[in-house]
């Protein structure tokens, strides 16, 4: 380690790109190095002719690298493995996966047992050896029989974590690693260690959340890629891979390790892999074949940077061999899926900061995306696990990834299912209840009921309703403008305090929100509401600098971290974090609440259409039955009336009296049918619009009226500048006789004084109609509206058919306006009317 | 004495027309009074088919005309005179109980000669008739068949 602690350092970077997320950038699958435990040969298809090749091939497969370069395979296979070589080729795809070919007990030349794995990549085959024994292979069998029983125990875990705990246990009893953990990725990048299984002696993981930037994303999805990266050593020396050149190299060129790195390459590595040519290259490497030289060194002019000082010098060491071989078009393989890969040193050194001398690292996905990784480690010493004990692991895991997504959700099915059941309860009650507001805040069941929340919100049809904790009604109304502006129909969030900075104020109701969309429109909505919760996070080290920066020799570095001393921070304006199965509750609820709004609206018009009908039929009997029932009744009433005149003087004083009593009643008959009459018409007909001035109108009705009354004491007083309206004249002018004549008929006073005038600061304009009059009691308030509805004596008052507010009250409402009163018995009324509803009131003045 | 032009009362009330008659005849009218029950019989004596042909009886002189009639209504028949080839130079006068502003403006649209409210009252009816009778056989010339 401390030799390797320079080498370690990382590559220098300019200045210009210094920058925290160098990593995201750096792009590791192209690095042409591997690790020493294996050897790697890229060969050309279908003449399998070698092109590249690792730089140990005569360490670790006993022929040297140039004697490799440039020959088919059978140069290392021999005739009969080659033959079957070609048959496996035929046979696997190979693209985007490596696949374990062959073992071999030996090679010709070699006696050494070695897996050989195949992938195809860039339009070449990778190949990749690693060594094997007869005694591995019978591991691979005791292995599969233990990963029967495992799955048989996984399947019995009751939760999640349970099931983790098993399965992270079960590996480390497997591998030896004296560390395991389950690492959970949150959706930033950063993640925590959810399950851990360790030597008693280490440092506890467990909980510890570690930034995004620890495994960057290009790391990701390198891992997400692979079902098993594997690091038997952290100090490991990279192999550079060398490739096959056709021309000679002068000197000059081959002196320099090309001082730039591949544009493809991450720097750090190359600089490595190349220092290691020369330090800790095997001793069968340059001199003995002067020829090979690491590749790639052209390609890489447009994007030069410095290397670091000891990258630099390590390089000149190494090239102080003649070469012949270069290359030609320097084609670094895609490595994605070697195994053998070398890794960043950012990585490297990151590990070597956290102690760790070895590692292997699987993928945990769920339902195909990266939910976690399991992550192995040894402290004490490098550890390497041959291909016969990767295997169960690597199976092991992507069983845990089938299993999972299946676990994760068994975890939340009661609570699935109790929200199902609220749900179906929450339809029935919308199709009962007359409005949402008693539907879904009702004691028994409502918007709370099971859902795990404090409080919520429904606004609906211009009403707030709120339930449990909830912020003031002025922050709820703030938090639903700002909800208005989102674009989805459904919103979850549990850190407000991130997303809208306004919730501040309010954190302890609602620092964790979710809220569905009821309308188009926006303004219609529900919003459950979660406190803060106030909790503790543990970063393995300041997660605000997941790097450092340091210069040396006025150049700036960038440096994986070295402490990960526990960093604690409390983290404010979050709450619990919905679950998806309660995002999709509340998106079901928000769907059947749709349903019952359409079936409302149908039923409605339906509604409407049908009593429009009804009434326009009520207005039409009643105008037919009134105009009909006037001719016989006339009838009946003349010819009284000639009784009296042709038989009066032979009928008794109390005959005649009989005779008047069926006139005065046919008379009042009359009377009524005509008020009948005029009723129905007010219904009938359309209204004919018009701009009018309410002036002109009410003094024409006073003159009228002044006219035929002549002997009463009567001031009408009109307020002048009335305003100029658009209404129907004629029923307006109904509206104005009828009140005006009220007003003196029900009028004591030797003086009857009736003030007219309006209020037209109002939308809309309230008119009014005051008298100083008997005033009628507030518990008549409402029926002198009804139709031949009578508070007197029928001929008290000057009698009246009892129809005459009925017809103001329908004149009125036929405009969209109201009427009410205020009155004192005794001392006068004031009737109220608009000429308009509050939606059309824009449009009303003129 | 040349024989006086009769008016016609088209009325489907005997009632009705029998109260018309005495508030008439109270009223001091003493020329001929003929009756049409349905607003189809007026037609054809007001226009008779094929045109210009002799009657048998004399044109009346003016119409009362009741809005409310079995079959073609009152305003039916308005249109009807006014929509034939020679239309009729006798003046209608409407006679109804409907103080409908509608009913109004449609009658005298279709050229009615006058709408009269029947009142409720026979004394009132006298006077109304009273009125009429002045106003079209004193007051104003009628045009000569």
């Amino acid at each position: 380690m401390p030799e390797n602690q320079t080498e370690a350092t990382p590559p220098a970077i300019t200045a210009s790109n210094v920058d925290i997320s160098n990593c995201d950038r750096e792009q590791i699958h192209l690095v042409n190095a591997i690790q020493p435990h294996g050897a790697l040969l890229v060969l050309e298809e279908p003449s399998l002719r070698i092109v590249q090749a690792s730089a140990n091939s005569a360490s670790f497969l006993g022929l040297p690298t140039d004697s490799l370069l440039g020959q088919t395979i059978d140069a290392l296979l021999g005739k009969a493995n080659t033959e079957k070589l070609k048959t496996i080729l035929a046979e696997h795809d190979l693209t985007n996966i490596l696949d374990r070919l062959m073992t071999l007990p030996k090679l010709p030349h070699l006696d050494q047992w070695f897996n050989v794995f195949g992938n195809r990549t860039d339009g070449f085959l990778v190949l990749e050896f690693e060594r094997a024994s007869p005694s591995s292979q019978e591991q691979e069998r005791v292995g599969l029989y233990q990963f029967r029983d495992f799955i048989q125990r996984l399947q019995r875990t009751p939760s999640l974590a349970v099931f983790l705990d098993v399965a992270i246990e079960q590996i480390r009893h497997f591998t030896g690693f004296e560390r395991v953990m389950a690492y959970r990725f949150d959706l930033d990048g950063s993640g925590e260690v959810v399950a851990e299984a360790k030597a008693p002696d280490l440092e506890a993981y467990l909980g510890l959340h570690y930034p995004a930037s620890d495994i960057p994303a290009p790391a990701r999805r390198l891992f997400a890629l692979s079902p098993l990266r594997h690091l038997p050593n952290v100090d490991y020396e990279p192999v550079p891979i060398l490739s096959y050149a056709a021309k000679p190299l002068t000197p000059e060129v081959s002196m320099g390790i090309n001082p730039s790195p591949s544009p493809l390459g991450g720097e750090g590595f190359r600089e490595r892999g190349i220092g290691l040519i020369t330090n800790g290259l095997p001793s069968h490497q340059p001199s003995q074949n002067p020829l090979p030289q690491p590749l790639p060194l052209r390609g890489g002019g447009e994007n030069r940077k410095p290397l670091s000082p000891e990258g630099r010098g390590v390089g000149e060491r190494g090239l102080t061999v003649q070469d012949n071989y270069s290359i030609p078009e320097p084609q670094p393989v895609d490595l994605s899926h070697s195994f053998l890969r070398s890794v960043s040193v950012m990585y490297t050194g990151y590990l070597r900061n956290m102690g760790v001398k070895s590692t292997m690292v699987l993928p945990l996905l769920k339902n195909g995306h990266l939910w976690g990784l399991i992550s192995c480690m040894n402290h004490s010493a490098p550890l390497y696990l041959h291909y016969e004990q990767r295997v169960p692991v690597e199976l092991l895991t992507q069983m845990l990834s089938l299993m999972m997504g299946d676990r994760e959700d068994l975890d939340q099915y009661a609570y699935r299912t109790s929200l199902d059941i609220v749900l179906g309860k929450l339809v029935s009650l919308m199709g009962r209840e007359e409005g949402f507001h008693q539907a879904l805040t009702a004691d028994q069941t409502n918007l709370l009921t099971t859902l795990d929340a404090d409080g919520v919100a429904l606004i609906a049809d211009g009403k707030l309703s709120t339930l449990g904790n909830t912020p003031s009604e002025s922050n709820i109304s703030l938090l639903a403008d700002w909800l208005g502006q989102q674009e989805a129909a459904v919103f979850a969030s549990h850190r407000m305090l991130d997303d809208f900075p306004a919730t501040r104020d309010f954190l302890d109701t609602a620092s964790g929100v979710l809220s569905v969309r009821l309308s188009r429109a926006g303004s219609d909505r529900i919003i459950w509401f979660r406190p803060e919760m106030l909790h503790d996070v543990h970063w393995a080290g300041d997660p605000n600098k997941p790097v450092e920066i340091s210069t040396i020799d006025n150049e700036i570095r960038l440096q994986p971290r070295t402490s990960f001393a526990l960093w604690k921070e409390t983290v404010h304006g979050q709450s619990r974090p919905w679950l998806d199965c309660e995002i999709d509750y509340v998106t079901r609820l928000r769907r059947a609440i749709f349903d019952v709004i359409v079936e409302r609206a149908k039923l409605l018009a339906r509604t409407n259409a049908e009593l429009e009908r009804s009434n326009q039929e009520l207005d039409s009997f009643a105008y037919a039955a009134s105009h009909d029932l006037k001719e016989p009744l006339r009838g009946i009433h003349n010819f009284a009336e000639f009784l009296k005149g042709e038989e009066g003087i032979n009928l008794s004083e109390r005959g005649l009296k009989r005779i008047e009593t069926i006139l005065r009643l046919s008379g009042r008959m009359d009377n009524m049918l005509e008020s009948l009459l005029q009723y129905s018409r007010v219904g009938r007909n359309a209204l004919d619009m018009q701009a009018q001035s309410i002036n002109k109108i009410v003094e024409q009705v006073a003159e009228l009226i002044l006219q035929v009354m002549p002997e009463k004491n009567i001031t009408i007083d009109i307020q002048p500048f009335l305003p100029a309206i658009q209404c129907d004249r004629v029923r307006v002018t109904m509206v104005f006789h009828n009140l005006i004549m009220n007003a003196i008929k029900y009028n004591d006073k030797d003086h009857k004084i009736i003030k007219i005038g309006c209020d037209p600061s109002t939308i809309p304009v309230v008119f009014f109609v005051r008298d100083n009059g008997i005033g009628i009691a507030p518990n008549h308030h409402e029926q002198i509206f009804q139709l031949f509805r009578r508070l007197h004596g029928r001929d008290d008052f000057g009698g009246g058919s009892g129809a005459g507010l009925t017809i103001v009250k329908k004149a009125i409402q036929r405009h969209g306006g109201h009427i009410w009163l205020e009155s004192t018995l005794g001392s006068g009324s004031t009737f109220f009317f608009t000429l308009s509803s509050e939606n059309n009131a824009e449009s009303e003045r003129l | 004495m040349k024989e006086e032009r009769p008016l016609l009362i088209v009325e489907d009330s005997d009632e009705d027309f029998e109260v018309t008659c005495w508030a008439l005849r109270q009223a001091g009218f003493d020329r001929p009074i003929v009756r049409c029950s349905r607003a189809e019989e007026a037609l054809l004596r007001l226009c008779p088919v094929p045109p210009n042909q002799e009657s048998g009886s004399m044109m009346p002189c003016l119409v009362l005309l009741d809005l409310n009639l079995p079959g073609m209504n009152g305003l039916q028949l308005l249109e009807e005179l006014r929509s034939v080839e020679q239309p009729p130079t006798i003046p209608v006068v409407i006679l109804s109980t409907s103080k409908n502003p509608r009913d109004l403006a449609a009658c005298y649209r279709l050229g009615a000669a006058g709408y009269l409210c029947k009142p409720l009252s026979l004394e009132l009816y006298t006077s109304k008739m009273l009125k009429l009778t002045q106003y079209w056989f004193d007051a104003v010339t009628l045009p000569e068949e």
